[in-house]
């Protein structure tokens, strides 16, 4: 005889209207410490004097493109329940490949703009292979996918920075603004409402919700699992390579530096995107504004004279934050105190 | 017709001074339902005793009660003589009483070898820090020689045959008992078993009880049973229907005593004549896992209920079904064309549906919503435009919650939020919103309170037009005969009795199940 007791449905004790302000708090609580954020570095002091201006604006914008853009990718894995460490060095592989491919081979931008994005579909697919076809554990396989692409590219740039020539297009494409704003940055607008659409309004992006939710369950309704995986880190990789081509339409030349500096922020706006907007999911206006949210007080910290460690500190302490809030917000949810 | 308690006849318990656990007048109540009403359990020691019942019938909680599971309402117990505090028992007390539980599925670990399973239960032996080895492995040996293990101390668990990783839990629960005091209870301990590893395991056992050890067995094999047996308790709708003590019962008393008179407090089918003779689906020589060659046709209309004791191979049949599992040799057809579905995706496509067992591992997703636990099978129901309509969706939630009868706050509440009845609804309901041709259901009621039990079973029938039928597999025996137009009882990897529910009382259903073969290569002559 097998009895359970029933789970109490949630006993709201605060009146429905108080709830619901709590609730919508807790949604845009980030996007108010973003402004609040904004606001205190405009007026204390030190960064007070560099901070409320266009330029600065645009290196803000700017900087977070790219770490946008590869916290989208890792947010597509990370939805179906798989890590994927190797986001940012498929972006700094794609980066250097680009740079050298141009500079070094003298090849057309068109070849250097496709073939790297051909590369990261491939890594993506070797990704893929690896974990879902051979249930290799993921978290190993992509830190092993991360530091081989890490020494291919040190050995790719063999001591060298590509440096472009003045009047490439790439170039002028990352310093472009349109109406005072990085070009680059509309790019990230346009990715992000793409990755909106597809995770909020087509039935495979709604699988992957699923998939991470439950794999087993999803497979016994019919989702087929490996296969939207596998597509997973695919398109994952693919926008990570975008990344790096617009990491090197920003800097102008390229050198194999540690795809780290790219994967944690990543990681840790896609975390700290999982506190807001729906509480305890990952979310693609989450990541983006937590994406922003970091580029700023970065910036900041810097405007205010803090040494280059502040940096790594900050990312540190939000990354952990992030993780513990958004735990914390889905195990509630879990047992229904929504 | 209760308690034939003659005195112990000094014959298997050596030590005649009184019985070693005496249970008396436990009472449990679920909510409203009554499950043990004033059950007692007396075993003496050095003996195997039988715990017998059907499903629900109490056995299972009167083990759990004994762990420290569950808490008793009302009740006395006595071990060794000295009374024990049964209301507040809880798993600390229970093991300090020397009472050891190995369950079905054994809690051992695969990947480790047999010396590490000891050990991690009992802690390792140290030298100067280090684990020493030597020891361990030197009382492990002594231990495997005593059980007659196959195997090593640096033997994994995976590589052992069944019977000996039964043996090996048995083992490891009694390893700190050097006195042979405690009391081991062991819940269907051949159920995955075939009939050569249990008489192996039961050898054991009774060797062990000829030593001084006491075991409480709980099983639905009757002839291993009597077997292996000293005393045997019977167990009908929570009471006690027998006490044999130092009997030799034949299988048929048994039998009679735990079907006992039919008491059905389920409402039996409805009116609905049924039985359009034009079959919808139909399996043929179909072999793969514990099938051997089995053959069953579903009619149009139909409800068919599949029973057979725990490892007949009834979930088996809705997984060839439903495209999990592609058989070895046999073919299906529906409505008379092959059907040979690739996955689980060309099942679906082709009308099937499955409710499965395993609720929160395989059918739950537990921390999305009941919207999004409905609408992921029916993926582009809510789009319009390339645009998935929250709106839409909801509407159609709420729509589903109303017919189901789902009590929950709304169609945005988590899934998790609901009781396990309602979740049971809920992935019914996410799959009739398909109009299967074909519903299959593996235990749809296991874990599930009894109202909505009654409700699931309304939504079954129901559900069951003139076009379509439903499938069911169950260990719940009262359930089938009364949900059921027709019941096959599986064994031996075959189909070995169809029946019309109408000609079958529920006592002689439970007969033709309990004595039906047993799963094993060319046991079946």
């Amino acid at each position: 005889m097998t009895t359970t007791a029933p789970i109490t449905t949630s006993a709201p004790t605060l009146p429905q209207q108080s709830r619901r302000g709590v609730q919508a708090l807790e949604r845009y609580a980030l996007l108010l410490i973003t402004l609040g954020v904004i606001v205190f570095f405009s007026v204390v002091p030190p960064s007070s004097a560099a901070f409320p201006t266009i330029n600065n604006a645009n290196v803000v914008l700017g900087s977070n493109a790219v770490v946008a853009l590869v916290a989208l990718a890792a947010l597509f894995t990370l939805v179906s329940g798989v890590f994927d460490f190797s986001v940012g060095a498929t972006a700094i592989a794609s980066f250097v490949l680009s740079a050298g491919l141009q500079v070094a081979f003298e090849m057309p931008l068109w070849v250097a703009l496709v073939v790297p994005l051909i590369v990261s579909g491939i890594i993506g697919f070797l990704n893929g292979l690896f974990v879902v076809r051979f249930k290799m554990n993921p978290f190993v396989t992509t830190l092993g996918m991360a530091t081989l692409l890490s020494g291919i590219s040190i050995w790719f740039c063999d001591g060298k920075t590509f440096v472009l020539p003045a009047d490439s297009p790439l170039i002028g494409f990352g310093s472009l603004r349109w109406f005072g704003i990085p070009a680059v940055f509309v790019l990230v607008v346009v990715v992000a409402i793409l990755v909106w659409y597809f995770f909020q309004h087509t039935p495979f992006g709604r699988s992957l919700y699923a998939i991470g939710s439950n794999a087993s369950s999803a497979r016994l309704v019919g989702v087929p699992v490996d296969r939207n995986v596998w597509a997973t880190f695919i398109i994952s990789a693919l926008i990570a390579g975008s990344a790096g081509i617009v990491q090197l339409g920003r800097l102008g030349s390229a050198t194999a530096v540690d795809g780290g500096a790219l994967l944690f922020p990543a990681l840790t706006a896609v975390f700290l995107g999982a506190t807001a907007i729906t509480p305890g999911f990952f979310n693609v206006v989450g990541t983006v504004i937590s994406a922003i949210f970091v580029s700023i007080v970065v910036s900041g910290l810097t405007l205010m004279g803090a040494s280059s460690w502040a940096t790594n500190v900050f990312n540190g302490v939000v990354l952990l934050i992030a993780v513990g809030l958004s735990t914390y917000l889905g195990r509630r949810n879990r047992v229904g105190g929504r | 017709m209760t308690s034939s308690l003659t005195a112990p006849t000094a014959e298997p318990g050596s030590a005649a001074d009184g019985p070693l656990l005496e249970l008396r007048g436990l009472v449990k109540r679920f909510g409203q339902v009554l499950v043990l009403d004033g059950v007692s359990l007396i075993v003496r020691p050095g003996t195997v005793h039988a715990l017998l019942g059907g499903n629900g019938s109490g056995k299972s909680t009167t083990i759990k009660i004994l762990a420290g599971v569950y808490q008793a309402d009302a009740g006395e117990l006595r071990v060794r003589g000295e009374p024990v505090d049964l209301i507040g028992l809880g798993p600390e007390a229970a093991d300090r009483l020397n009472l050891r539980f190995v369950h079905q599925d054994l809690g051992l670990f695969d990947d480790l070898s047999i010396a590490e399973n000891f050990a991690l239960a009992s802690g390792y032996p140290t030298r100067s820090g280090g684990v020493d080895w030597r020891r361990l492995n030197a009382r492990v040996d002594s231990l495997i020689a005593a059980y007659g293990i196959n195997g090593t101390p640096r033997s994994t668990i995976q590589s052992l045959r069944p019977a000996d990783r039964t043996l090996v839990a048995i083992a490891r629960a009694l390893q700190d008992d050097e006195s042979g005091r405690s009391i081991v209870v062991l819940d269907e301990p051949t159920a995955s078993l075939g009939r050569r590893e249990s008489a192996q395991l039961l050898e054991t056992v009774r060797r062990r009880a000829a030593q001084g050890q006491t075991f409480i067995i709980v099983s639905h094999r009757l002839q291993e049973v009597l077997a292996v047996a000293d005393d045997f308790t019977v167990y009908r709708d929570g009471q006690v229907a027998a006490a044999l003590v130092g009997e030799s019962p034949t299988e048929d008393q048994l039998v009679s005593l735990m079907a006992g008179r039919a008491v059905t407090a389920l409402a039996p089918t409805g009116s609905t004549a049924h039985s359009h003779s034009e079959p919808l689906l139909a399996l043929e020589g179909i072999m793969v896992g514990p099938l051997r060659d089995v053959d069953l046709v579903v009619h149009r209309g139909e409800i068919v209920g599949i029973a057979g004791l725990s490892g007949s191979g009834r979930s088996t049949v809705l997984a060839v079904a439903f495209g999990r599992l592609s058989p070895h040799r046999g073919r299906m057809t529906l409505d008379d064309r092959p059907f040979a579905p690739s996955s689980v995706r060309a099942a679906m496509d082709a009308g099937i549906a499955l409710v499965p067992e395993d609720r929160a591992r395989e059918a739950a997703f537990a921390d999305l919503s009941i919207t999004e636990n409905l609408t992921i099978a029916v993926p582009h129901q809510s789009r319009r435009a390339g645009f998935i309509r929250a709106g839409l969706a909801r509407r159609h939630a709420t729509d589903l919650i109303e017919r189901f009868r789902i009590k929950i706050a709304g169609p945005d509440a988590l899934f998790a939020s609901m009781s396990g009845g309602n979740q049971q609804k809920t992935v019914i309901a996410r799959w009739l919103q398909r109009s299967p041709r074909v519903l299959l259901l593996d235990e749809p009621t296991q874990g599930v309170d009894v109202m909505s039990r009654s409700d699931i079973y309304d939504i079954i029938r129901n559900s069951t037009g003139t076009q379509n039928a439903v499938v069911v597999a169950s260990s719940d025996l009262g359930e089938l005969h009364a949900l059921c137009d027709r019941i096959v009882i599986l064994a031996d990897g075959r189909v070995v009795h169809d029946v019309p529910t109408e000609t079958l009382s529920i006592d002689a259903l439970t007969a033709l199940v309990l004595t039906s073969p047993k799963n094993e290569e060319g046991s079946f002559a």
